[in-house]
């Protein structure tokens, strides 16, 4: 048996010739440079909205293999250092290496620093130039993420990168199928930072949750269960609740559609 | 040659490689919504139409009657959806006459499905309709390619992801006329405000059983445009004569004919 | 996977025999308009608030007109990344100019910098459509604007982004007094041009971009306008249409 890995799982030689080393070490052969160029495993949206003490993020815990639900305990909310919170949807391998760039940067901070004074608005501009350079090499890191958390000097940082290097801030940010199911829903109580201002914790944590169980209801590449963190202003804290499920769901008339059109027998 | 003749196809690829596309339709980036209620079913439309980024039309109508009970909202290419809901609802008409009985909603379904069937999706209409009939009040969408659904709540177009997500959002068992038409235009006005294909005024239609439907022209008008800083009005003589010629095409004569007129009594 | 198949038709030239390659596209566009006008003395440079990709809306207020110092202002519209980029760059750069020579960047030196910055990218270039504002060494308003790839042009007026293409002629109008004539003139002489005031600026810039959120998708939501006099930096704001 040969263990090569190049040869892993393939049939003998004898029934399709030997495998053509080239394309897997892909420079100086006749194959270009391969990068990413598409996500594999992929975890669905980031959703998160400004209250008046503080910001709540939720993200789902299913990571898809195309449209197989395969993993069901996937951890898409990162905490990074003590105040802030990094979102990440789309490709989790790439998302994984995200999460040891970022932690690279926490030793890096703590070797540097006597305490911990990496800051959400220097997460993001890291993190967003991550991307950029890697979107100008051609080697994108597949991913929409959202930053969030308490600046160095205790204001709310909500923040948006993506793979190709994109950022905004906005008081509700969300990413992928929840920029166009869940946004329109936190629009409707936080419009500007005004409205975020006059919203309670509980009233934010409830708008959310609304917004997970209607992603749950409309993205196919959703599921029932997530983490939710709350971050506070007055508490300088964030708490990360994990394994919470979708409530309060309504299924029941469904039994009263038939058929598509004309009645069935 | 029975089946579907693509004669054009091969000209139409060698006009197009010549720099001659096929040229671009009107597409009604929409937000279309239906909601039923006890004892009928009320649809609601954007009034956006746009070509491209450009708004070309800031107050068309997309709630479409196909009899005086059945009205359908259109999304998709604007010809495409109007010419559709012209001819059913001529056909329909003439099927009730030679039926002597009322046009019913699955009617109209059966007919619209049948013709975007055969059509395979190039007749580009997004459909949905509701009405009441004999049989009561019903609620169906249809895609362009022939597909059907039933439901309580239905949306379609560009923004059909917001709508959805205010009706998934409050949509209950029982609502009453007055809330189904609450319902049904926040379910637009959140297209109009997150949908970029979507704006303007909301249009509604009410459907009750045993009734006339009814059709509310902007019954929501959250987008009048303020009145401009500057007046536009232009000096007598900013644009040059440079030649007048009046040609006098008809000769006026004025002849006075006296008339007796009895002038006692 | 050869699609030569064994049924030939007349349809089959029509058909590609190459497979379809998916690649990662670089670049995507994130909406807005921007607009410059240089008065007599002084200049402004405005644009829109609302980010987007696609049919979405990412923020009602994403400010694009920045104020760089030396009286500079500087917008680069079109694709986000790339113009946070550029902007990024000059300003580092302006930076270290005052460290080496301690003295203030002309806006006709800041300009050609910002070709080479552009024209660095020739063959990758910045997606973006470059304006930028200020005052010129006499005092007198200057705008300066470039293509993707460097070019670029001192000016009166320039509006840039997707609705370049409808604010663009009605500044020609009212700005540089294109197609009026002298109504005393009887057609003759062509309307004399004058230097605009600040207030009658504002006011075209707030009806150009009232205007053209009417008519674009990609714009809407506010209107900041930044303005340079002798005095400095001055920033107003005008809600938008949301829809």
């Amino acid at each position: 048996m040969n263990h090569g890995p190049y040869d892993w799982g393939r049939p003998s030689d004898d029934t399709y010739g030997a495998y053509n080393h080239q394309i897997a070490a892909a420079n100086n052969s006749q194959f270009p440079k391969m990068n990413t160029q598409q996500p594999i495993v992929t975890g669905t949206s980031v959703i998160a909205v400004k209250y008046q003490d503080g910001i709540v993020l939720a993200a789902d815990n299913l990571g898809s293999y195309g449209s197989l639900a395969r993993f069901s305990d996937i951890e898409r909310l990162l905490p990074v250092g003590d105040s802030t919170i990094v979102g990440i949807s789309g490709d989790i391998s790439d998302l994984q290496q995200i999460e040891r760039i970022l932690d690279d940067l926490q030793v890096q901070d703590s070797y540097d620093m006597e305490k911990p004074n990496l800051k959400p608005e220097h997460v993001h501009e890291y993190l967003s130039r991550v991307f950029y350079n890697r979107r100008s090499k051609m080697d994108p890191l597949w991913n929409s993420t959202i930053v969030a958390g308490l600046s160095s000097t205790n204001e709310l940082v909500l923040k948006y990168a993506d793979l190709l290097g994109v950022t905004y801030s906005s008081p509700a940010i969300a990413t992928g199928f929840g920029a166009h199911l869940a946004i329109p829903l936190l629009r409707r109580k936080v419009e500007t930072e005004e409205d975020a201002s006059k919203l309670t914790e509980e009233e934010a944590v409830e708008l959310v949750r609304n917004c997970m169980k209607v992603l749950f209801y409309r993205d196919a590449r959703s599921i029932d269960k997530y983490s939710l963190a709350v971050i506070s202003q007055s508490r300088k804290k964030i708490d990360i609740h994990k394994g919470l499920r979708c409530e309060d769901m309504k299924w029941e008339f469904a039994k009263h559609i038939r058929g598509y059109g004309a009645p069935q027998l | 040659m029975a089946g579907l003749s693509f004669d054009n196809h091969q000209r139409n690829q060698f006009l197009s490689a010549k720099g001659f596309g096929s040229p671009k339709a009107t597409s009604t980036g929409t937000t279309i919504v239906g909601v039923k209620f006890e004892g009928g079913v009320v649809i609601a439309a954007d009034t956006r139409a746009t070509s491209g980024p450009i708004v070309a039309d800031k107050n068309c109508e997309k709630l479409h009657r196909l009899s005086p009970t059945i009205w359908c909202a259109g999304a998709g290419t604007a010809a495409d959806t109007e010419m559709v809901t012209q001819l059913i609802g001529s056909n329909l008409e003439l099927h009730a006459m030679s039926t002597e009985r009322k046009p019913r909603v699955v009617t109209a379904l059966t007919m619209l499905k049948q013709h975007l069937f055969k059509y395979q999706g190039h007749i580009g209409a997004y459909l949905i309709v509701g009405g009441v009939d004999p049989t009561g009040a019903h609620l169906f969408s249809i895609h362009a390619h022939g597909s059907t659904d039933i439901g309580f709540y239905q949306s379609l177009g560009s923004g059909s992801l917001a709508a959805m997500a205010v009706l998934e959002s409050n949509w209950k068992e029982g609502l009453t006329k007055e809330e189904a038409m609450k319902l049904c235009t926040e379910a637009i006005e959140a297209g109009i405000w997150n949908d970029l294909g979507s704006g303007s005024n909301v249009d509604l239609c009410v459907m009750e059983v045993g009734k006339d439907a009814q059709l509310y022209r902007n019954y929501l008008k959250p987008n009048v445009r303020e009145a401009k800083v500057k007046s536009y009005k232009f000096a007598r003589g900013t644009t040059a004569v440079l030649k007048e010629s009046i040609y006098n095409l008809v000769d006026i004569e004025e002849t006075v004919v006296p008339m007796e007129v009895d002038t006692e009594a | 996977m050869s699609v030569t198949s064994a049924v030939s038709s007349d349809y089959n030239s029509g058909v590609s025999n190459v497979p379809i390659e998916h690649q990662f596209n670089p670049y995507s566009d994130n909406g807005g308009t921007v607009l410059g006008i240089a008065g007599e003395d002084f200049a402004i440079l405005a644009g829109d608030t609302r980010h987007t990709t696609g049919y979405s809306i990412n923020s009602r207020y994403e400010p694009k007109v920045f104020s760089v110092g030396d009286e500079l202002l500087i917008t680069a519209n079109g694709f986000a990344a790339d113009g946070d980029a550029l902007v990024k760059r000059f300003r580092n750069q302006l930076k270290w100019y005052h460290f080496d020579h301690k003295k203030n960047l002309t806006i006709k030196s800041a300009a050609r910098f910002i070709q080479h910055l552009l024209y660095g990218k020739r063959f990758f270039p910045y997606y973006v459509h470059t304006i930028i504002a200020g005052l010129d060494e006499e005092g007198k308003g200057a705008v300066y604007s470039f293509d993707p790839v460097g070019s670029y042009e001192r000016e009166q007026c320039r509006a840039g982004g997707g609705a370049a293409s409808l604010i663009m002629p009605f500044l020609d109008n009212q700005v540089n007094f294109k197609n009026q004539m002298d109504p005393d003139s009887n057609g003759t002489a062509k309307k004399e041009l004058k230097y605009l005031k600040l207030d009658e600026v504002i006011s075209l810039v707030r009806d150009a971009f009232s205007s053209a959120t009417e008519r674009h998708i990609n714009v809407g939501d506010g209107l900041e306008i930044l303005i340079v006099t002798k005095d400095g930096v001055r920033t107003e704001y005008y809600p938008l249409k949301k829809d």
